[in-house]
């Protein structure tokens, strides 16, 4: 039977959802599981990781490993990997997952596979399927080696509830600080915002918002919403948005029930990080832009006009 | 300080590409620095401003790079080399990393710095790879550089809670985001000087490294087909007055998507 170890993603003491994600389709393919949790005050994540279908929990809980450092995370989950004798290592989609995952299948002599969207047992190994050139085309990889560590891209998998599995917590040995790469301060994001990764509805604003009154503007719609609020990279290089609310292949790869794009032309790189959503509506005053070749409802406007009305219209069948 | 940046040529991303029989047809493709490798180049040159630093780079494979590497020259690189072997044709980031690490031995380099994925592989893998063998410390993902003194650096990166500040010990490697910078455009006297400028080349024999040292005999993965990706088609497009337009697509939301 296959061992599949998942790390856990978790952030600010609470687990993301990406890790039921990969539980569950461990499950599905039948492979044992494990999990691997690595930060400060977490042991107490290990019956909700007993919960989203683990059957070992690997734990790293020290205050040393308060903040994030690709060294010593990359230490425990070796360590958890052995100890489990894994086939499969899977890190959801992070920057920690993308920092972490190319050293431990370097330090196992793994393959290393990052944004895969499935993965198979096939009679004679592991394969996998990816995209590559900003989602152009898509890869069917075959890997050689035992072992395969992988990165899931966001919402490749989906959550299965009520898999259970059970509680057998195995404390892992904490690692030394790298102290060839010190870590002296995370300057947090802005915090009580809604998590993009995890928002059920997306509203991004493009460089056709023009300035701060229009990044307001389209701000109002996605609180309306409850709503994560997302970028493109004009805006984050003008500096209206914070860099953690860029959506694209260098920002977050979202893929929720409904991204509405707010005066955004649709370059591949944004596209990259949003087109795997369900649902696409754009609104754009250029009827030649790019983006409505994704969007499922394109509205041919200027934001300014059409954003209060859409709030209006929104308010009125959500009521 | 010896920096060394490692650029690789890749297809052009902007153009079509299309997939025929599993393998991606080659007819049409242009290719073109990696967009993220420019940004590592642009961080070189400014280290070498601003820092006196010494800045060679490096392409691995790819065939003729001359016009990749001289595009590097006129933004101010001092010096280049270029890896090139049958053995590498379907090399991964992991022999990739190998081979860069006999060129970083070679070179003595105090600080690498490699894209943070490539363009036609998106794996994000080479430099974090590299430094592993190396037994360097790493920082990837890198949206600022600070130059403390000889021996340590200060780089910040994107991280998933914030900004990470964080000194790095040189020897060491970094991959760069595109946040870091605005690649330059090449002024005229950098060009004509480019093209005067030579190109270190060499096979893998040449650099020192059989290819089964590299890995090239036992690749840990290899691509075995090409399928084109799932495109969305273009849904409806509504022109017109504003007010109904929009109270339209907010029904349709409703009724025929049903995501309310
Ligand atoms: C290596 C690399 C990585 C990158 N990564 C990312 C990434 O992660 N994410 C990302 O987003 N980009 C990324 N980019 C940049 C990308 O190529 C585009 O430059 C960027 O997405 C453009 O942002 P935009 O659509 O907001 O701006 P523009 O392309 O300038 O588009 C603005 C749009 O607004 C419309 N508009 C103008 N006024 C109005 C109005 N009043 N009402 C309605 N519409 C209006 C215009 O018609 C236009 O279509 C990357 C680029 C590179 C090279
Ligand atoms: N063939 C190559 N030649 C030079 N640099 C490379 C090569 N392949 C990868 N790199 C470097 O490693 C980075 C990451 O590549 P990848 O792991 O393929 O995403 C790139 O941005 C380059 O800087």
């Amino acid at each position: 039977m296959a061992k599949v170890l998942v790390i856990a993603d978790i952030k600010q003491g609470v687990l993301k959802g990406s890790t039921l994600e990969l539980l569950s389709k461990a499950r599905a393919m039948g492979a044992e599981t494990a999990v691997v949790a690595i930060g400060n005050n977490i042991s107490s994540l290990a019956a909700d990781l007993a919960k989203a279908g683990s059957d070992t929990q690997y734990i790293a809980d020290d205050a040393g490993l308060d903040l994030f450092s690709a060294g010593p995370y990359a230490s425990c989950v070796v360590d958890a990997a052995k100890q489990s004798n894994a086939d499969m290592i899977w890190f959801g989609f992070s920057e920690g997952g993308k920092a972490v995952a190319p050293r431990v299948a370097a330090q196992l002599g793994a393959a290393c596979a990052t944004e895969i969207t499935d993965v198979t047992l096939t009679g004679s190994g592991i394969e996998i399927v990816r995209p590559a050139i900003a989602n152009k085309v898509m890869q069917r990889v075959k890997v050689n080696t035992k072992q395969l560590v992988a990165v899931v891209r966001a919402g490749a998998f989906q959550a299965v509830e009520g898999n259970t599995g059970k509680e057998n917590v195995v404390k892992l040995a904490i690692p030394s600080a790298d102290l060839k790469a010190v870590i002296k301060e995370i300057v947090s994001d802005a915090t009580g915002e809604i998590d993009l990764a995890d928002a059920d509805i997306v509203v991004s604003v493009g460089r056709g918002a023009k300035d701060q009154a229009g990044v307001n503007l389209v701000k109002e719609l996605a609180n309306d919403l409850k709503a994560g609020f997302g970028s493109s990279r004009a805006m984050v290089d003008g500096g209206f948005m914070a860099h953690n609310k860029q959506v694209g292949q260098t920002g977050k790869i979202v893929a929720p029930t409904l991204y509405m794009a707010m005066g955004i032309s649709g370059a591949i790189q944004h596209l990259a990080g949003m087109n795997g959503s369900k649902v696409i509506l754009a609104v754009n005053k250029d009827p030649e832009a790019p983006i409505f070749n994704v969007a499922d409802y394109g509205i041919v406007g200027d934001l300014f006009e059409v954003v209060p009305i859409l709030r209006e219209e929104l308010k009125k069948i959500r009521k | 300080m010896k920096i060394l940046t490692t650029v690789k040529k890749v297809v052009d991303v902007e153009l079509n590409i299309h997939v025929k029989d599993g393998a991606i047809v080659e007819d049409g493709l242009q290719y073109v620095i990696n967009a993220w490798d420019e940004n590592a180049v642009e961080a070189a040159v400014q280290l070498k401003e601003k820092n006196n630093a010494e800045t060679t780079l490096v392409s691995l494979g790819g065939g003729d790079n001359a016009d990749i590497i001289r595009k590097c020259y006129a933004m101010g690189i001092d010096e280049g080399i270029h890896v090139d072997d049958p053995a590498l044709a379907k090399a991964d980031s992991s022999v990739y990393a190998n081979v860069l690490k006999k060129v970083v031995e070679k070179g003595g380099y105090d600080l690498v710095i490699t894209g943070k994925q490539a363009q036609d592989t998106d794996s994000g893998q080479t430099g974090i790879m590299l430094a592993e063998a190396l037994g360097y410390p790493c920082v990837s993902n890198v949206v600022s550089i600070d130059v403390l003194d000889d021996t340590h650096i200060k780089v910040s990166r994107l991280g998933d809670s914030g900004t990470e500040i964080i000194e790095l010990a040189l020897p060491g490697v970094i991959t760069v985001s595109d946040s870091i910078n605005e690649p330059r455009l090449p002024a005229m006297r950098g060009i004509m000087m480019a093209k005067k400028k030579k190109i270190d080349s060499m096979d893998l024999a040449g650099l020192g490294i059989s290819g089964a040292e590299a890995g090239c005999d036992a690749l840990k993965s290899e691509v075995v087909e090409f399928m084109a990706s799932k495109t969305r088609k273009a849904g409806r497009k509504f022109e017109g007055d504003a007010a109904k337009i929009t109270a339209e697509v907010v029904g349709l939301l409703a009724t025929e998507a049903k995501v309310f």
